[in-house]
């Protein structure tokens, strides 16, 4: 957080090494850093990317510290993530980071329902990675995801591996389609399928999704300080100083993104 | 260290100053006073500026760094600060550059914002003649200067008491014995006078807004009618631009495959200042904007500084284009309802023949 | 660091502004605390009208044609080949196939010179500007009501109004600092009716909103004049003393009663009539209208239709009263009196009667045949009469009606000169595109819409090699061997001053903080800000009768929905300056449709979907922006955007007096996507 490059604005480089189709308009995209030796990172943190000559936005980081790549999971949806799109291997970028506090791995209880709506997976899959390679670290763990159609499942090609390292995994869509056999409906019609004691929550995705899957983990006996919420707001400078992603009197990108939820329910 | 400047001596010591470093002093230009360059010109010090000097310090438009591109790769270069002294500018603007050296200075701190805080000498006057929109005093912030400046002058009449505030101060005192000269037997005499001439501003400003409070204007956010007066609001965004403590900023590109990265004043008061790319916003009409603004300045600045987020300076109400929505009708508003006979038509009703406008 | 005191470049206000440089770039702006107008305030616009001069964009270069791309080239070159093919054209085909559109954003001194090359050494009456899509009802009208085509009173004056009629401006929006005086005389006591078919924000300030259905705007004029004189509530004296041809207005007036303006115009009858005995009891009242009044087909009556009512009710000559035309640009007033107009020299000195005092001034022959409007020379450039044309700091490709048609007219041209200060999609079909100094990059006067004469003082040096216009135009004139000699804007406001009654005391040293308000006749002159108060330029002002006619296009089972189109907050006309600042783009990225909830629901759209939007013309894609603001059965669209060009959906009908494009009179249907 406080290297040289959230000081001046001057970002690392990045070279792209690889790019895979995450769906049909989203990429995975592998980083490489160029002029930095070591990225130490938290699942849950994210980077301010740059594509010069475009600008700079905040993009959750998708991949694991556990693992040797960055990867970061980019949809079309500005300009500056339109110009990431466009990028090809061999490209360079500008990386700042990391910021933002991350899932708060030493607090959270053994037992972790993770639960995401639509594009906010690439966050958690931060997290169940983790998880799944520190398996023996964790207990009870579900993942619990729902996108808008079967297209736009992030990440299908990994359930099978979760589900082998002992994490239960539960998909839905809020419109089904010939041949989809899974779940209809909103994620929180997931949580009554999966074994969840109560114990640590990590979710991410749109306030109102937050808000009823936190209503229904608390019906579950979770209390509210063990429901940790990743929140996306505005934001330029990804060091507490532009104040784009105030939420209240809380900067998202210094004391966030994550926040546990009694702390935020009140602005969601 | 203390001294005492005739006034006839005042531009000699400016020429001193200039044949060394960029100086900046209030100027009458086409009958406005502004912070420009001095090269000999004479100076107004009969009101403040409208566009702060604090603006000298953390601008509205600078370059972060210049990016060129070479074989696919960047270089990246950061513009260098001149060194500057800026004279005259009043305790309100020096206190705001407090509150921005809090923010700015707070972990990871902003290397271009204190490259241009560091290679400023301040050179602060005293204020002993306020506007009529100004409460500094109601905020702690003035109408005199206690610390954070390099030197500061108080106007005692025939010339300016001259204390200095940090090492850079005592040398600038040292380096013209002729102009300022060792005065530690007036000493106690010209603290005095001091006291005196800073003591009528001070009731001048606080007899503006009797009573006023950082307390008594948190009370009144609760009951504000925030929705209706965003309604009247007209998205001119002038008092962010214009307040000396807000910084808010968004950063852009300019030129590829070689350019500039600046970062440029943003406001709160614009819808997309928060709007996520979604379309979604989490202050979607201009009542939950206003009210954020001025939660910002009241609660949450003060909380994460100490220091309140407004210092009295008047400045956002002079500019405000709608009628009876600045922050001067609210305290006036907050003023009159104290006030149990008072003969004076409703504070936001009507306020007579328009805004203050500073002669 | 320096402070650069200057105007500012967007809407017709011309608010004073104070440019902040530091090291050779501005760095902010900020307001001129002692403007007579503007007061220490500004619009966000304003705020940040330095933020696009070192956008990359900013042309730097000559540019002639080569085949499909445009290259750079050095000024000689360039002028040269402008030289060239518009001599061989002059030549060829005659004066006639040429035309000439200046810039209602350049400097006066610039419109000036590019009007006296269309004429001195183009020989050429085909000038004209965008004063034609917007208030040439107005200097019609006005002309012909008054004596002058012109705003009466200052700004400012409507502090003093008791009752102000706000008709077709949506002023919170296009003229910030306008509503800011018209809401300061709210607070001091005077009435405002806000007359509108959208709610607009001042609509929802006023004490009273009128919504007719667009297009039938003489009808509710005269509804309401008709209602005052039933009500007594005329002012006799004024109309024996100082006007002519009432009977006979009065007279045409006897169909509007408030219930057939009510089926006409959907405004209830008693509205009306409550919205009449407010105005015609005022001491003093003020017309404040704007686009929704002129941009109709029968826009010049609409204009007489106001004028009408002002004189009836004795408006015009006194402080509080007067008739105020917003103009939209900082300049277009300004070309205007410079004689921009194909049948008018500066000072609105008639062609076919002062030509033999222009003749001896530029030592040279001058067209004696009234040349074509701007859309007419569309016509003819597309039918191949017009073959060669200037465009200078213009756009038509997306501020002109039926863009299939400008398109075609553009691209079957044989020479384009465009000048400039970014590459617009109308550059691109140019020949030769030479690049210009911005507004805060050369020394010019730009004149307001209440006829203020303001001094513009370059604060920073135009981007690489990129001239004042008013050289160019200089240049060519002496290419074209007309006798000039200007080494600076100030020279040539001393020929414009020596030709131009209204502007004669026009000095640049004379012009401080708030410039000079004309007419200004001699250098002792101290300006003239309200006209008329003895008498008018045409001795007494004339009523003129006139009759609500249906709108040229009317929505029809094919096409339902009428549409108007008109501008936001945070855009300025076609985008070139403002979508190239952070904050305003960001504000307004897009094309919005604002559909009434009603409509909405039926077409099963939500708020924020795409949707297709066609008229007979063409179609676009716009988002729709869901809002009880507009009323069943009209749309509104704003104009700044490329990738959904508004115009491409507008008629070429024209109102037959100003030929004014009916911009406000498109019928159109929706589709999905």
């Amino acid at each position: 957080m406080d290297g040289r490059e959230m000081r001046d604005y001057i970002p690392y480089q990045v070279e792209i090494v690889d790019i895979d189709r995450v769906t049909s308009d989203s990429y995975l995209i592998s980083l490489q850093i160029l002029d930095r030796e070591v990225f130490r990172y938290r699942p849950g943190q994210f980077i301010m990317v740059s594509v010069f000559g475009l600008g700079e936005c905040p993009i959750s980081i998708a991949s694991t510290p556990t693992r040797n790549t960055l990867q970061i999971c980019i949809r079309r949806a500005g300009k500056i993530t339109s110009g990431i799109m466009d990028s090809m291997i061999g490209d360079v970028l500008g990386v700042r980071g990391p910021c933002g506090n991350g899932f708060p791995l030493d607090f959270m209880k053994k037992d972790i329902l993770i639960a995401g709506g639509g594009s906010g997976f690439a966050t958690l899959r931060s997290l169940i990675n983790f998880i799944a390679d520190r398996r023996e670290q964790f207990g009870n763990v579900a993942v619990a995801y729902g996108a808008r159609t079967r297209q736009d499942l992030y990440f299908m090609q990994e359930y099978k591996g979760w589900q082998m390292a002992g994490i239960q995994v539960a998909v839905t869509v809020d419109v089904g389609d010939q041949g989809w056999t899974g779940n209809v409906g909103m994620v929180t019609s997931l949580l009554d399928r999966l074994e969840i004691p109560p114990g640590s929550a990590a979710i991410c995705g749109p306030p109102v999704m937050i808000n009823s899957v936190a209503a229904r983990l608390m019906e579950k006996g979770f209390q509210l300080p063990d429901i940790f919420v990743s929140l996306e707001r505005h934001m330029k400078c990804g060091v507490g100083k532009c104040e784009h992603c105030m939420i209240g009197p809380h900067h998202v990108c210094m004391e966030g993104p994550v926040f546990s939820y009694d702390r935020v329910r009140q602005y969601l | 260290m203390i001294s005492y400047l005739k006034k006839a001596d005042l531009p000699d010591l400016l020429q001193a100053w200039a044949d060394k470093m960029d100086v900046l002093a209030p100027i009458l230009e086409e009958g406005q006073i502004s912070f420009t360059t001095w090269k000999g010109q004479p100076l107004d010090l009969s009101a403040n500026a409208l566009v702060s000097p604090a603006k000298i310090i953390s601008p509205r438009e600078e370059i972060l760094f210049r990016y060129i591109q070479e074989s696919g790769t960047y270089r990246f270069l950061r513009p260098d600060q001149k060194p500057r002294l800026i004279f005259g500018m009043r305790p309100c603007d020096l206190r705001a550059l407090q509150v921005l050296d809090r923010i700015y200075g707070a972990p990871p701190p902003d290397q271009a914002y204190l490259d241009r805080r560091r290679s400023a000498v301040l050179a602060v006057l005293n204020c002993t003649n306020p506007g009529p929109g100004c409460f500094c005093a109601a905020l702690g912030a003035g109408p005199d200067a206690d610390e954070g400046y390099d030197l500061l002058f108080t106007d005692l009449g025939n010339g300016y008491l001259v204390e200095s505030g940090s090492p850079a101060g005592i040398v600038l005192i040292k380096n013209s014995p002729d102009l300022l000269p060792a005065v530690s037997d007036l000493a106690d005499s010209l603290l005095t006078d001091k006291g005196r001439v800073v003591g009528l501003c001070r009731d001048q400003v606080i007899s503006s807004f009797p009573g006023m409070s950082v307390e008594r204007i948190r009370e009144g956010m609760e009951s504000a009618e925030w929705e209706r007066l965003g309604q009247i609001c007209s998205y001119c965004a002038g008092c962010s631009f214009v307040c000396p403590v807000c910084h808010c900023f968004t950063i852009y590109d300019r030129g590829v495959p070689d350019g500039q990265r600046i970062r440029c004043a943003d406001s709160c008061m614009t819808s997309g200042f928060s709007r996520l790319t979604s379309g979604s916003n989490p202050r979607p009409s201009q009542g939950d904007r206003l009210r954020n603004w001025y939660l910002d300045k009241f609660e949450y600045i003060l909380a994460r500084t100490g220091l309140a987020g407004c210092v009295g300076c008047g400045r956002c109400s002079q500019v405000c284009l709608s009628p009876d929505i600045c922050l001067r009708s609210f305290l006036e508003s907050l003023c009159s309802r104290e006030m149990t006979t008072n003969k004076f038509a409703d504070a936001g009703e009507s306020k007579g023949e328009g805004k203050s406008i500073r002669k | 660091m320096q402070t650069i005191p200057t105007t500012c470049i967007y809407c017709g206000c011309g608010c004073g502004l104070m440019l902040h440089v530091e090291e050779g770039r501005v760095v902010a702006a900020s307001p001129q605390i002692n403007h007579p107008l503007s007061q220490g305030h500004l619009c966000l616009k304003g705020w940040l009208a330095y933020q696009f001069l070192d956008h990359p964009d900013r042309l730097r270069r000559p540019m002639i044609r080569k085949g499909e791309r445009l290259v750079p080239s050095s000024w000689d070159q360039a002028l040269d080949l402008a030289r060239d093919e518009l001599s061989t054209l002059l030549r060829e085909s005659g004066p006639a196939s040429l035309g000439v559109l200046t810039s209602a954003k350049a400097s006066n001194e610039e419109n000036f010179l590019l009007m006296k090359l269309a004429r001195a050494g183009l020989k050429t009456n085909n000038v004209d500007h965008v004063a034609r899509l917007c208030h040439a009802p107005t200097l019609a009208a006005l002309s012909s009501a008054l004596g002058s085509g012109s705003m009466t009173n200052p700004i400012v004056s409507l502090r003093k109004s008791d009752m102000i009629l706000v008709a077709g401006s949506n002023t919170t929006e296009q003229h910030p600092l306008v509503a800011f005086h018209i809401l300061q005389a709210r607070k001091t006591g005077a009435e405002i009716v806000v007359v509108d078919p959208r709610r607009t924000a001042m609509a929802r300030l006023a004490d009273l909103h009128l919504a007719p259905l667009p297009g039938t705007d003489a009808a509710w004029i005269n509804g309401l004049l008709r209602a005052i004189l039933d009500l007594g509530l005329e002012d006799r004296q004024f109309i024996e003393a100082r006007t002519e041809g009432f009977e006979e207005a009065r007279a045409a007036l006897d169909p509007y009663t408030p219930q057939m303006v009510e089926q006409v115009t959907n405004i209830p009858a008693d509205d009306l009539v409550l919205a009449a005995s407010k105005l015609g009891s005022a001491n003093r009242a003020a017309f404040v209208y704007a686009m929704g009044i002129t941009q109709h087909y029968w826009g010049t009556d609409n204009v007489q239709a106001l004028a009408n009512l002002a004189l009836a009710t004795g408006n015009v000559g006194r402080d509080g009263t007067g008739i105020y035309p917003l103009r939209g640009h900082q300049n277009v007033q300004g070309a205007c009196d410079m004689g921009a107009l194909p049948a008018y020299y500066s000072g609105y000195q008639p062609v076919s009667s002062s030509r033999s005092r222009f003749e001896r001034a530029w030592k040279t022959d001058l067209p004696a045949e009234i040349g074509l409007t701007a859309v007419e020379m569309m016509d003819a450039a597309q039918a191949g009469r017009i073959k060669g044309m200037i465009i200078s700091g213009e756009n038509p490709m997306l501020s002109f009606p039926d863009q299939t048609q400008v398109r075609a007219a553009l691209e079957e041209l044989d020479f384009l000169l465009v000048v400039d200060i970014f590459p617009t999609e109308t550059a691109r079909l140019a020949n030769v595109v030479l690049p210009a100094a911005s507004f805060a990059e050369k020394e010019g006067t730009f004149t307001s819409t209440e006829r203020r004469v303001q001094l513009a003082r370059g604060a920073v040096s135009p981007p690489g090699e990129a001239w004042p216009e008013w050289r160019i135009w200089a240049d060519l004139l002496t290419r074209f061997e007309v006798d000039c000699l200007y080494e600076s804007a100030a020279q040539i406001m001393e020929e414009i001053a020596s030709l131009t009654p209204s502007y004669g005391g026009i000095s640049h040293s004379r012009l401080g903080t708030g410039g000079l308000v004309w007419p200004c006749p001699n250098h002792d002159h101290p300006g003239t800000p309200i006209l008329h108060v003895d008498s008018f330029p045409i001795g007494r002002a004339r009523f003129r009768p006139v009759e609500y006619k249906a709108p040229s296009e009317k929505p029809d089972e094919e096409y339902p929905f009428l549409l108007t189109t008109g501008r936001s907050l945070f855009q300025f006309h076609t985008g070139t300056m403002t979508r190239r600042v952070p904050l305003l783009e960001r504000e307004v990225p897009e094309p919005f449709l604002d559909i009434s909830p009603p409509d909405a629901r039926q077409l099963g759209l939500k708020d924020g979907t795409y949707i297709s939007v066609e008229s007979r013309r063409g179609r676009l894609i716009a988002r729709a922006r869901v809002t009880p603001d507009v009323n069943p059965g009209h749309l509104f669209l704003p104009i700044h955007f490329l990738e959904g060009p508004a115009n491409l959906l507008t008629s070429r009908y024209r109102d037959p007096i100003s030929g004014m494009p009916a911009l406000k009179e498109a019928a159109v249907r929706l589709r999905r996507l």
